[in-house]
Protein backbone atom coordinates (compact mmCIF):
# COMPACT_ATOMS: atom_id res chain seq x y z
CA UNK A 1 0.00 0.00 0.00
CA UNK A 2 2.64 2.51 1.12
CA UNK A 3 4.90 1.32 -1.66
CA UNK A 4 2.11 1.68 -4.19
CA UNK A 5 1.35 5.25 -3.11
CA UNK A 6 5.06 6.04 -3.23
CA UNK A 7 5.22 4.74 -6.77
CA UNK A 8 2.28 6.95 -7.74
CA UNK A 9 4.03 10.00 -6.32
CA UNK A 10 7.32 9.02 -7.94
CA UNK A 11 5.72 8.61 -11.36
CA UNK A 12 4.50 12.20 -11.18
CA UNK A 13 7.84 13.57 -9.97
CA UNK A 14 9.60 11.64 -12.75
CA UNK A 15 7.15 13.04 -15.30
CA UNK A 16 6.39 9.46 -16.29
CA UNK A 17 2.97 9.78 -17.95
CA UNK A 18 2.86 6.14 -19.02
CA UNK A 19 3.73 4.95 -15.54
CA UNK A 20 1.18 7.25 -13.91
CA UNK A 21 -1.51 6.01 -16.27
CA UNK A 22 -0.62 2.37 -15.56
CA UNK A 23 -0.58 2.89 -11.78
CA UNK A 24 -3.94 4.66 -11.97
CA UNK A 25 -5.29 1.67 -13.89
CA UNK A 26 -3.95 -0.72 -11.26
CA UNK A 27 -5.57 1.34 -8.53
CA UNK A 28 -8.98 0.94 -10.18
CA UNK A 29 -9.17 -2.81 -9.64
CA UNK A 30 -7.22 -2.92 -6.41
CA UNK A 31 -9.95 -2.16 -3.94
CA UNK A 32 -7.88 0.75 -2.63
CA UNK A 33 -9.63 3.98 -1.83
CA UNK A 34 -9.25 6.00 -5.01
CA UNK A 35 -9.37 9.21 -3.02
CA UNK A 36 -6.47 8.00 -0.95
CA UNK A 37 -4.55 7.02 -4.09
CA UNK A 38 -5.09 10.50 -5.46
CA UNK A 39 -4.35 12.45 -2.32
CA UNK A 40 -1.55 10.40 -0.78
CA UNK A 41 -0.10 9.23 -4.07
CA UNK A 42 -0.49 11.42 -7.13
CA UNK A 43 -1.24 14.75 -5.43
CA UNK A 44 1.71 14.21 -3.10
CA UNK A 45 3.76 13.81 -6.28
CA UNK A 46 2.51 17.02 -7.89
CA UNK A 47 3.13 18.93 -4.65
CA UNK A 48 6.67 17.62 -4.63
CA UNK A 49 7.04 18.74 -8.26
CA UNK A 50 5.92 22.22 -7.19
CA UNK A 51 8.36 22.29 -4.31
CA UNK A 52 11.29 21.14 -6.45
CA UNK A 53 10.42 23.75 -9.05
CA UNK A 54 10.28 26.55 -6.50
CA UNK A 55 13.68 25.56 -5.18
CA UNK A 56 15.19 25.49 -8.64
CA UNK A 57 15.88 21.77 -8.52
CA UNK A 58 13.73 21.15 -11.58
CA UNK A 59 12.72 23.45 -14.46
CA UNK A 60 9.97 24.12 -16.95
CA UNK A 61 10.30 20.84 -18.92
CA UNK A 62 10.06 18.72 -15.76
CA UNK A 63 7.21 20.86 -14.42
CA UNK A 64 5.28 20.39 -17.64
CA UNK A 65 5.94 16.65 -17.70
CA UNK A 66 4.88 16.28 -14.07
CA UNK A 67 1.64 18.13 -14.74
CA UNK A 68 1.01 16.06 -17.88
CA UNK A 69 1.58 12.82 -15.96
CA UNK A 70 -0.87 14.04 -13.34
CA UNK A 71 -3.42 14.75 -16.05
CA UNK A 72 -3.02 11.22 -17.42
CA UNK A 73 -3.55 9.64 -14.01
CA UNK A 74 -6.59 11.79 -13.30
CA UNK A 75 -8.11 11.00 -16.70
CA UNK A 76 -8.13 7.34 -15.63
CA UNK A 77 -9.29 7.94 -12.07
CA UNK A 78 -11.86 10.72 -12.50
CA UNK A 79 -14.61 8.72 -14.25
CA UNK A 80 -14.31 5.87 -11.74
CA UNK A 81 -14.43 8.33 -8.89
CA UNK A 82 -17.57 9.96 -10.23
CA UNK A 83 -19.26 6.59 -10.46
CA UNK A 84 -18.33 5.63 -6.90
CA UNK A 85 -19.51 6.84 -3.51
CA UNK A 86 -16.09 8.38 -2.93
CA UNK A 87 -16.79 11.95 -3.88
CA UNK A 88 -13.67 14.04 -4.30
CA UNK A 89 -13.98 17.36 -2.61
CA UNK A 90 -13.56 20.09 -5.19
CA UNK A 91 -11.57 23.10 -4.08
CA UNK A 92 -13.68 25.27 -6.32
CA UNK A 93 -14.57 26.09 -9.91
CA UNK A 94 -12.18 28.22 -11.93
CA UNK A 95 -12.60 29.64 -15.40
CA UNK A 96 -9.24 30.39 -16.96
CA UNK A 97 -8.03 31.88 -20.24
CA UNK A 98 -5.63 34.20 -22.02
CA UNK A 99 -7.16 37.61 -22.66
CA UNK A 100 -8.27 38.80 -26.11
CA UNK A 101 -5.54 39.92 -28.48
CA UNK A 102 -3.10 37.54 -26.85
CA UNK A 103 -2.42 34.02 -28.07
CA UNK A 104 0.15 32.98 -25.48
CA UNK A 105 -0.89 29.54 -24.40
CA UNK A 106 1.84 27.74 -22.50
CA UNK A 107 1.84 29.51 -19.15
CA UNK A 108 -1.94 29.60 -19.00
CA UNK A 109 -2.26 25.92 -19.88
CA UNK A 110 0.32 24.99 -17.28
CA UNK A 111 -1.57 26.98 -14.63
CA UNK A 112 -4.82 25.28 -15.70
CA UNK A 113 -3.20 21.86 -15.51
CA UNK A 114 -1.66 22.52 -12.12
CA UNK A 115 -4.93 23.90 -10.74
CA UNK A 116 -6.83 20.86 -11.91
CA UNK A 117 -4.06 18.54 -10.72
CA UNK A 118 -4.43 20.10 -7.30
CA UNK A 119 -8.17 19.59 -7.05
CA UNK A 120 -9.91 22.53 -8.71
CA UNK A 121 -12.59 22.11 -11.37
CA UNK A 122 -11.05 24.04 -14.21
CA UNK A 123 -12.62 25.29 -17.43
CA UNK A 124 -9.90 26.37 -19.86
CA UNK A 125 -11.30 28.84 -22.39
CA UNK A 126 -8.08 28.87 -24.41
CA UNK A 127 -6.44 32.01 -25.76
CA UNK A 128 -7.69 35.26 -27.29
CA UNK A 129 -10.74 35.14 -25.01
CA UNK A 130 -13.05 38.18 -25.21
CA UNK A 131 -13.82 40.02 -21.95
CA UNK A 132 -17.51 39.12 -22.07
CA UNK A 133 -16.81 35.43 -22.59
CA UNK A 134 -14.85 35.17 -19.33
CA UNK A 135 -17.86 36.50 -17.49
CA UNK A 136 -20.52 34.58 -19.42
CA UNK A 137 -18.67 31.31 -18.81
CA UNK A 138 -18.09 32.12 -15.15
CA UNK A 139 -21.78 32.85 -14.74
CA UNK A 140 -22.90 29.75 -16.62
CA UNK A 141 -20.62 27.49 -14.58
CA UNK A 142 -21.22 29.26 -11.31
CA UNK A 143 -17.45 29.73 -11.04
CA UNK A 144 -15.77 30.87 -7.86
CA UNK A 145 -12.84 32.40 -9.64
CA UNK A 146 -11.70 33.79 -12.98
CA UNK A 147 -8.01 33.47 -13.85
CA UNK A 148 -6.78 35.75 -16.60
CA UNK A 149 -3.43 35.46 -18.32
CA UNK A 150 -1.84 38.30 -20.31
CA UNK A 151 1.66 38.06 -21.73
CA UNK A 152 1.83 41.43 -23.41
CA UNK A 153 1.92 44.92 -21.98
CA UNK A 154 -0.50 45.72 -24.77
CA UNK A 155 -3.07 43.12 -23.71
CA UNK A 156 -2.87 43.27 -19.93
CA UNK A 157 -5.41 46.06 -19.79
CA UNK A 158 -7.93 43.42 -20.80
CA UNK A 159 -7.57 42.02 -17.29
CA UNK A 160 -8.83 45.31 -15.96
CA UNK A 161 -11.70 45.33 -18.42
CA UNK A 162 -12.86 41.93 -17.15
CA UNK A 163 -12.96 43.32 -13.62
CA UNK A 164 -14.73 46.51 -14.73
CA UNK A 165 -17.29 44.39 -16.55
CA UNK A 166 -17.84 42.20 -13.45
CA UNK A 167 -18.54 45.36 -11.47
CA UNK A 168 -20.92 46.59 -14.14
CA UNK A 169 -22.83 43.32 -14.02
CA UNK A 170 -22.88 43.40 -10.20
CA UNK A 171 -20.96 40.13 -10.07
CA UNK A 172 -17.71 41.36 -8.57
CA UNK A 173 -18.49 40.13 -5.04
CA UNK A 174 -19.38 36.65 -6.33
CA UNK A 175 -16.23 35.93 -8.32
CA UNK A 176 -12.59 36.19 -7.34
CA UNK A 177 -10.18 37.32 -10.02
CA UNK A 178 -6.57 36.26 -10.27
CA UNK A 179 -4.13 37.57 -12.86
CA UNK A 180 -0.81 36.39 -14.21
CA UNK A 181 1.61 36.64 -17.12
CA UNK A 182 5.02 38.15 -17.72
CA UNK A 183 4.15 41.87 -17.51
CA UNK A 184 1.91 41.54 -14.43
CA UNK A 185 2.89 41.84 -10.79
CA UNK A 186 1.38 42.48 -7.36
CA UNK A 187 1.17 46.21 -7.94
CA UNK A 188 -0.70 45.72 -11.18
CA UNK A 189 -3.15 43.33 -9.50
CA UNK A 190 -3.73 45.94 -6.82
CA UNK A 191 -4.10 48.77 -9.32
CA UNK A 192 -6.85 46.97 -11.23
CA UNK A 193 -8.46 45.64 -8.05
CA UNK A 194 -7.84 41.96 -8.79
CA UNK A 195 -7.87 39.56 -5.84
CA UNK A 196 -4.38 38.36 -6.47
CA UNK A 197 -1.41 37.88 -8.74
CA UNK A 198 0.64 34.74 -9.27
CA UNK A 199 4.00 34.72 -11.02
CA UNK A 200 4.01 31.04 -11.93
CA UNK A 201 1.88 27.89 -11.96
CA UNK A 202 2.98 26.77 -8.52
CA UNK A 203 2.16 30.03 -6.81
CA UNK A 204 -1.09 30.19 -8.82
CA UNK A 205 -2.20 27.03 -7.01
CA UNK A 206 -1.31 28.54 -3.65
CA UNK A 207 -3.12 31.76 -4.54
CA UNK A 208 -6.24 29.94 -5.75
CA UNK A 209 -6.32 27.87 -2.57
CA UNK A 210 -5.98 31.02 -0.52
CA UNK A 211 -8.79 32.75 -2.39
CA UNK A 212 -10.96 29.66 -1.91
CA UNK A 213 -10.20 29.68 1.80
CA UNK A 214 -8.54 26.25 1.41
CA UNK A 215 -4.91 27.23 1.88
CA UNK B 1 35.75 43.75 -45.40
CA UNK B 2 37.94 46.08 -43.39
CA UNK B 3 35.24 46.57 -40.84
CA UNK B 4 34.55 42.90 -40.44
CA UNK B 5 38.16 42.16 -39.64
CA UNK B 6 38.56 45.09 -37.35
CA UNK B 7 35.52 44.13 -35.24
CA UNK B 8 36.81 40.62 -34.70
CA UNK B 9 40.21 42.07 -33.84
CA UNK B 10 38.68 44.26 -31.20
CA UNK B 11 36.83 41.48 -29.41
CA UNK B 12 38.47 40.74 -26.12
CA UNK B 13 41.09 43.50 -26.59
CA UNK B 14 38.94 46.35 -25.36
CA UNK B 15 35.54 46.62 -23.77
CA UNK B 16 33.00 46.96 -26.57
CA UNK B 17 29.90 49.02 -25.87
CA UNK B 18 26.60 47.78 -27.28
CA UNK B 19 23.38 49.80 -27.44
CA UNK B 20 20.36 49.64 -25.11
CA UNK B 21 16.79 48.40 -25.26
CA UNK B 22 15.19 49.20 -28.60
CA UNK B 23 12.02 47.26 -27.84
CA UNK B 24 11.28 49.06 -24.58
CA UNK B 25 12.05 52.41 -26.23
CA UNK B 26 9.60 51.70 -29.01
CA UNK B 27 6.96 50.77 -26.43
CA UNK B 28 7.49 54.01 -24.51
CA UNK B 29 7.43 55.92 -27.78
CA UNK B 30 3.84 54.76 -28.22
CA UNK B 31 3.78 51.35 -29.90
CA UNK B 32 0.15 50.46 -30.60
CA UNK B 33 -1.73 48.00 -28.41
CA UNK B 34 -1.71 45.23 -30.99
CA UNK B 35 1.37 46.26 -32.92
CA UNK B 36 4.82 44.67 -33.03
CA UNK B 37 8.03 46.76 -32.72
CA UNK B 38 9.32 45.52 -36.09
CA UNK B 39 6.36 47.16 -37.84
CA UNK B 40 7.95 50.50 -37.11
CA UNK B 41 10.71 49.69 -39.59
CA UNK B 42 8.03 50.25 -42.22
CA UNK B 43 5.58 52.65 -40.60
CA UNK B 44 7.87 54.84 -38.51
CA UNK B 45 11.38 54.55 -39.98
CA UNK B 46 12.56 58.00 -38.87
CA UNK B 47 11.86 57.14 -35.24
CA UNK B 48 13.98 53.98 -35.54
CA UNK B 49 16.86 55.89 -37.14
CA UNK B 50 16.66 58.50 -34.37
CA UNK B 51 16.82 55.81 -31.68
CA UNK B 52 19.87 54.16 -33.26
CA UNK B 53 21.46 57.58 -33.71
CA UNK B 54 20.83 58.51 -30.08
CA UNK B 55 22.61 55.33 -28.96
CA UNK B 56 25.55 56.07 -31.26
CA UNK B 57 25.77 59.63 -29.93
CA UNK B 58 25.74 58.19 -26.41
CA UNK B 59 28.80 56.12 -27.26
CA UNK B 60 27.47 52.76 -28.46
CA UNK B 61 29.85 51.05 -30.84
CA UNK B 62 27.52 48.24 -31.82
CA UNK B 63 23.98 49.04 -32.84
CA UNK B 64 21.45 46.23 -33.02
CA UNK B 65 18.88 46.17 -35.81
CA UNK B 66 15.20 46.35 -34.89
CA UNK B 67 14.66 42.73 -35.87
CA UNK B 68 14.37 40.97 -32.51
CA UNK B 69 10.99 39.51 -33.47
CA UNK B 70 11.76 39.42 -37.17
CA UNK B 71 11.93 35.68 -37.77
CA UNK B 72 9.05 34.28 -39.78
CA UNK B 73 7.92 32.06 -36.89
CA UNK B 74 7.79 34.97 -34.46
CA UNK B 75 6.05 37.29 -36.90
CA UNK B 76 3.45 34.65 -37.65
CA UNK B 77 2.51 34.42 -33.98
CA UNK B 78 0.58 37.72 -34.03
CA UNK B 79 -1.89 39.41 -36.35
CA UNK B 80 0.30 42.48 -36.63
CA UNK B 81 3.35 40.35 -37.39
CA UNK B 82 1.52 38.20 -39.89
CA UNK B 83 0.70 41.32 -41.86
CA UNK B 84 4.41 41.98 -42.33
CA UNK B 85 6.73 40.55 -44.95
CA UNK B 86 9.79 39.07 -43.19
CA UNK B 87 12.03 40.05 -46.10
CA UNK B 88 10.90 43.67 -46.13
CA UNK B 89 10.96 44.06 -42.34
CA UNK B 90 14.50 42.73 -41.96
CA UNK B 91 15.92 44.48 -45.03
CA UNK B 92 14.41 47.75 -43.98
CA UNK B 93 15.79 47.39 -40.45
CA UNK B 94 19.31 47.01 -41.81
CA UNK B 95 18.83 50.03 -44.05
CA UNK B 96 17.67 52.13 -41.08
CA UNK B 97 20.61 51.01 -38.97
CA UNK B 98 22.98 51.78 -41.81
CA UNK B 99 21.48 55.24 -42.26
CA UNK B 100 21.91 55.98 -38.56
CA UNK B 101 25.55 54.89 -38.76
CA UNK B 102 26.11 56.94 -41.91
CA UNK B 103 24.63 59.99 -40.26
CA UNK B 104 27.51 59.78 -37.82
CA UNK B 105 30.12 58.85 -40.37
CA UNK B 106 29.92 55.33 -39.01
CA UNK B 107 33.41 55.69 -37.59
CA UNK B 108 34.20 52.82 -35.22
CA UNK B 109 30.58 51.70 -35.18
CA UNK B 110 29.20 48.39 -36.31
CA UNK B 111 25.73 47.21 -37.24
CA UNK B 112 24.63 43.98 -35.59
CA UNK B 113 21.87 41.88 -37.11
CA UNK B 114 19.61 41.06 -34.19
CA UNK B 115 17.96 37.65 -33.94
CA UNK B 116 15.58 36.92 -31.06
CA UNK B 117 13.72 33.74 -30.14
CA UNK B 118 10.76 32.37 -32.08
CA UNK B 119 8.60 32.56 -28.96
CA UNK B 120 7.75 28.90 -29.47
CA UNK B 121 8.93 26.01 -27.33
CA UNK B 122 10.57 22.68 -27.97
CA UNK B 123 8.98 19.58 -26.42
CA UNK B 124 7.85 18.80 -23.82
CA UNK B 125 6.68 22.39 -23.31
CA UNK B 126 5.70 23.01 -26.94
CA UNK B 127 5.94 21.36 -30.32
CA UNK B 128 8.69 23.37 -32.04
CA UNK B 129 11.13 21.22 -34.00
CA UNK B 130 14.81 21.90 -34.62
CA UNK B 131 14.15 21.93 -38.35
CA UNK B 132 11.40 24.57 -38.09
CA UNK B 133 13.54 26.80 -35.89
CA UNK B 134 16.56 26.35 -38.12
CA UNK B 135 14.63 27.22 -41.25
CA UNK B 136 13.18 30.40 -39.72
CA UNK B 137 16.54 31.57 -38.38
CA UNK B 138 18.36 30.80 -41.60
CA UNK B 139 15.85 32.79 -43.59
CA UNK B 140 16.20 35.77 -41.26
CA UNK B 141 19.99 35.51 -41.16
CA UNK B 142 20.19 35.38 -44.94
CA UNK B 143 18.07 38.50 -45.32
CA UNK B 144 20.14 40.38 -42.73
CA UNK B 145 23.41 39.19 -44.28
CA UNK B 146 22.41 40.19 -47.79
CA UNK B 147 21.16 43.57 -46.60
CA UNK B 148 24.60 44.29 -45.15
CA UNK B 149 25.38 43.90 -41.47
CA UNK B 150 28.72 43.62 -39.68
CA UNK B 151 27.93 40.93 -37.12
CA UNK B 152 25.11 38.84 -35.70
CA UNK B 153 23.63 39.08 -32.22
CA UNK B 154 21.49 36.12 -31.23
CA UNK B 155 19.85 37.21 -28.00
CA UNK B 156 17.37 36.56 -25.21
CA UNK B 157 17.46 32.85 -25.93
CA UNK B 158 15.71 30.87 -23.19
CA UNK B 159 16.48 27.47 -24.67
CA UNK B 160 20.02 26.44 -25.62
CA UNK B 161 18.58 24.21 -28.34
CA UNK B 162 16.97 27.20 -30.03
CA UNK B 163 20.13 29.31 -29.66
CA UNK B 164 22.12 26.52 -31.26
CA UNK B 165 19.77 26.38 -34.24
CA UNK B 166 20.13 30.13 -34.74
CA UNK B 167 23.91 30.01 -34.45
CA UNK B 168 24.23 27.03 -36.79
CA UNK B 169 22.00 28.81 -39.30
CA UNK B 170 24.25 31.89 -39.16
CA UNK B 171 27.38 29.80 -39.48
CA UNK B 172 26.02 28.04 -42.56
CA UNK B 173 25.91 31.34 -44.41
CA UNK B 174 28.75 33.46 -43.05
CA UNK B 175 31.88 33.58 -40.92
CA UNK B 176 31.06 37.07 -39.66
CA UNK B 177 31.40 37.62 -35.91
CA UNK B 178 28.39 36.10 -34.14
CA UNK B 179 27.49 36.71 -30.50
CA UNK B 180 25.01 34.67 -28.49
CA UNK B 181 23.24 35.89 -25.37
CA UNK B 182 21.19 33.46 -23.30
CA UNK B 183 18.65 34.72 -20.80
CA UNK B 184 19.01 33.43 -17.24
CA UNK B 185 16.76 33.50 -14.20
CA UNK B 186 17.94 33.60 -10.62
CA UNK B 187 16.87 30.48 -8.78
CA UNK B 188 17.62 29.51 -5.18
CA UNK B 189 20.05 26.99 -6.67
CA UNK B 190 21.85 29.49 -8.95
CA UNK B 191 21.56 30.91 -12.46
CA UNK B 192 19.56 28.80 -14.89
CA UNK B 193 17.59 29.27 -18.06
CA UNK B 194 13.87 28.61 -17.90
CA UNK B 195 14.74 25.17 -19.26
CA UNK B 196 17.27 24.47 -16.53
CA UNK B 197 20.57 25.08 -18.33
CA UNK B 198 23.47 26.62 -16.42
CA UNK B 199 26.24 28.82 -17.89
CA UNK B 200 28.47 25.77 -17.74
CA UNK B 201 26.07 23.77 -19.87
CA UNK B 202 25.63 26.41 -22.59
CA UNK B 203 29.20 27.70 -22.97
CA UNK B 204 30.91 24.75 -24.59
CA UNK B 205 28.36 23.95 -27.32
CA UNK B 206 27.97 27.60 -28.33
CA UNK B 207 31.72 28.14 -28.59
CA UNK B 208 32.19 24.86 -30.44
CA UNK B 209 29.53 25.96 -32.93
CA UNK B 210 31.46 29.14 -33.66
CA UNK B 211 30.22 31.89 -31.34
CA UNK B 212 32.74 34.73 -31.08
CA UNK B 213 31.31 35.94 -27.78
CA UNK B 214 28.78 34.41 -25.46
CA UNK B 215 26.96 35.86 -22.48
CA UNK B 216 23.59 36.86 -21.12
CA UNK B 217 20.92 39.51 -21.48
CA UNK B 218 17.43 40.49 -20.33
CA UNK B 219 15.30 39.00 -17.51
CA UNK B 220 17.58 40.00 -14.64
CA UNK B 221 18.76 43.37 -13.41
CA UNK B 222 22.26 44.79 -13.69
CA UNK B 223 23.03 44.05 -10.04
CA UNK B 224 21.82 40.45 -10.36
CA UNK B 225 24.02 39.98 -13.39
CA UNK B 226 27.33 40.69 -11.65
CA UNK B 227 27.63 37.24 -10.07
CA UNK B 228 26.49 35.60 -13.29
CA UNK B 229 29.55 37.09 -15.03
CA UNK B 230 31.74 35.43 -12.47
CA UNK B 231 30.01 32.12 -13.03
CA UNK B 232 30.76 32.41 -16.74
CA UNK B 233 34.43 33.16 -16.10
CA UNK B 234 34.70 29.96 -14.09
CA UNK B 235 33.64 27.84 -17.04
CA UNK B 236 35.21 29.59 -20.05
CA UNK B 237 38.03 31.88 -21.12
CA UNK B 238 36.03 33.09 -24.13
CA UNK B 239 35.13 36.78 -24.52
CA UNK B 240 31.88 37.54 -22.68
CA UNK B 241 28.99 39.88 -23.46
CA UNK B 242 26.33 41.08 -20.98
CA UNK B 243 23.29 43.28 -21.49
CA UNK B 244 21.14 43.46 -18.35
CA UNK B 245 17.81 45.21 -17.90
CA UNK B 246 17.53 48.55 -16.15
CA UNK B 247 16.50 46.93 -12.90
CA UNK B 248 13.19 45.14 -12.60
CA UNK B 249 10.20 46.88 -14.15
CA UNK B 250 7.23 48.14 -12.18
CA UNK B 251 3.90 48.33 -13.97
CA UNK B 252 2.25 51.70 -13.99
CA UNK B 253 -1.14 51.89 -15.65
CA UNK B 254 -0.28 48.93 -17.81
CA UNK B 255 3.06 50.27 -18.96
CA UNK B 256 6.36 48.85 -17.69
CA UNK B 257 8.41 51.49 -15.95
CA UNK B 258 12.09 51.00 -15.20
CA UNK B 259 13.05 52.97 -12.14
CA UNK B 260 16.78 52.34 -12.11
CA UNK B 261 18.88 55.41 -12.78
CA UNK B 262 21.62 55.52 -15.39
CA UNK B 263 24.33 56.09 -12.77
CA UNK B 264 23.27 53.01 -10.78
CA UNK B 265 23.29 50.99 -13.98
CA UNK B 266 26.79 52.28 -14.77
CA UNK B 267 27.93 51.30 -11.25
CA UNK B 268 26.83 47.73 -11.90
CA UNK B 269 28.24 47.64 -15.42
CA UNK B 270 31.58 48.73 -14.05
CA UNK B 271 31.47 45.71 -11.73
CA UNK B 272 30.39 43.49 -14.61
CA UNK B 273 33.43 44.63 -16.60
CA UNK B 274 35.69 44.10 -13.61
CA UNK B 275 34.26 40.61 -13.23
CA UNK B 276 35.43 39.80 -16.74
CA UNK B 277 33.04 41.09 -19.43
CA UNK B 278 34.53 41.92 -22.83
CA UNK B 279 31.43 43.70 -24.03
CA UNK B 280 28.48 45.35 -22.32
CA UNK B 281 25.26 47.08 -23.23
CA UNK B 282 21.70 47.26 -22.05
CA UNK B 283 18.44 45.48 -22.56
CA UNK B 284 14.87 46.43 -21.54
CA UNK B 285 14.55 49.89 -20.04
CA UNK B 286 18.03 51.10 -20.99
CA UNK B 287 17.80 54.34 -22.92
CA UNK B 288 20.65 56.32 -24.52
CA UNK B 289 21.13 58.01 -21.12
CA UNK B 290 22.09 54.62 -19.67
CA UNK B 291 24.54 53.90 -22.48
CA UNK B 292 26.04 57.40 -22.10
CA UNK B 293 26.49 56.83 -18.37
CA UNK B 294 28.23 53.53 -19.07
CA UNK B 295 30.36 55.11 -21.78
CA UNK B 296 31.46 57.94 -19.48
CA UNK B 297 32.21 55.49 -16.70
CA UNK B 298 34.25 53.15 -18.88
CA UNK B 299 36.19 55.83 -20.74
CA UNK B 300 36.56 58.57 -18.13
CA UNK B 301 35.86 56.70 -14.92
CA UNK B 302 33.03 59.02 -13.96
Amino acid sequence: MEAFLDNCAKAIVAGDGGGAERLAGEALGSGLSLLQVIEEGFVRGIREVGRLWEEGEIFLPELVMGAEAMKKAMTVLQPALEGSDEAQESLGRIVIGTIEGDIHDIGKTLVATMLSANGFEVTDLGTDVPVARFIDEAEARNADCIAISALLTTTMNGQKRVIDELVKRSMRDKVKVMVGGAPCNEAWAKEIDADGYAGDAVSAVALAKGLAGKA
Amino acid sequence: MMKRNSLRDEIGKKVLLFDGGMGSMIISAGLGRNDVPEAWNITNPEAIIDMHAAFIEAGAEIVQTNTFGGSRLKLESSDAGRALDPVEVNEKAVELGRRALDRHGGEGCFLGGDIGPTGLFFPPVGTLTAREAHRAFKEQAQILERAGIDCFIIETMYDIREAMEALRAVREITDRPAFVEITFETKPSGYFTMMGDSPEKIAEPLLAAGADMIGANCTISSSEMIDLVEEFTLVTDAPLLFQPNAGNPAMEHGIPVYRQRPQEFADDIEKIVRAGASAVGGCCGTTPDFIRAVHDRLTHGR
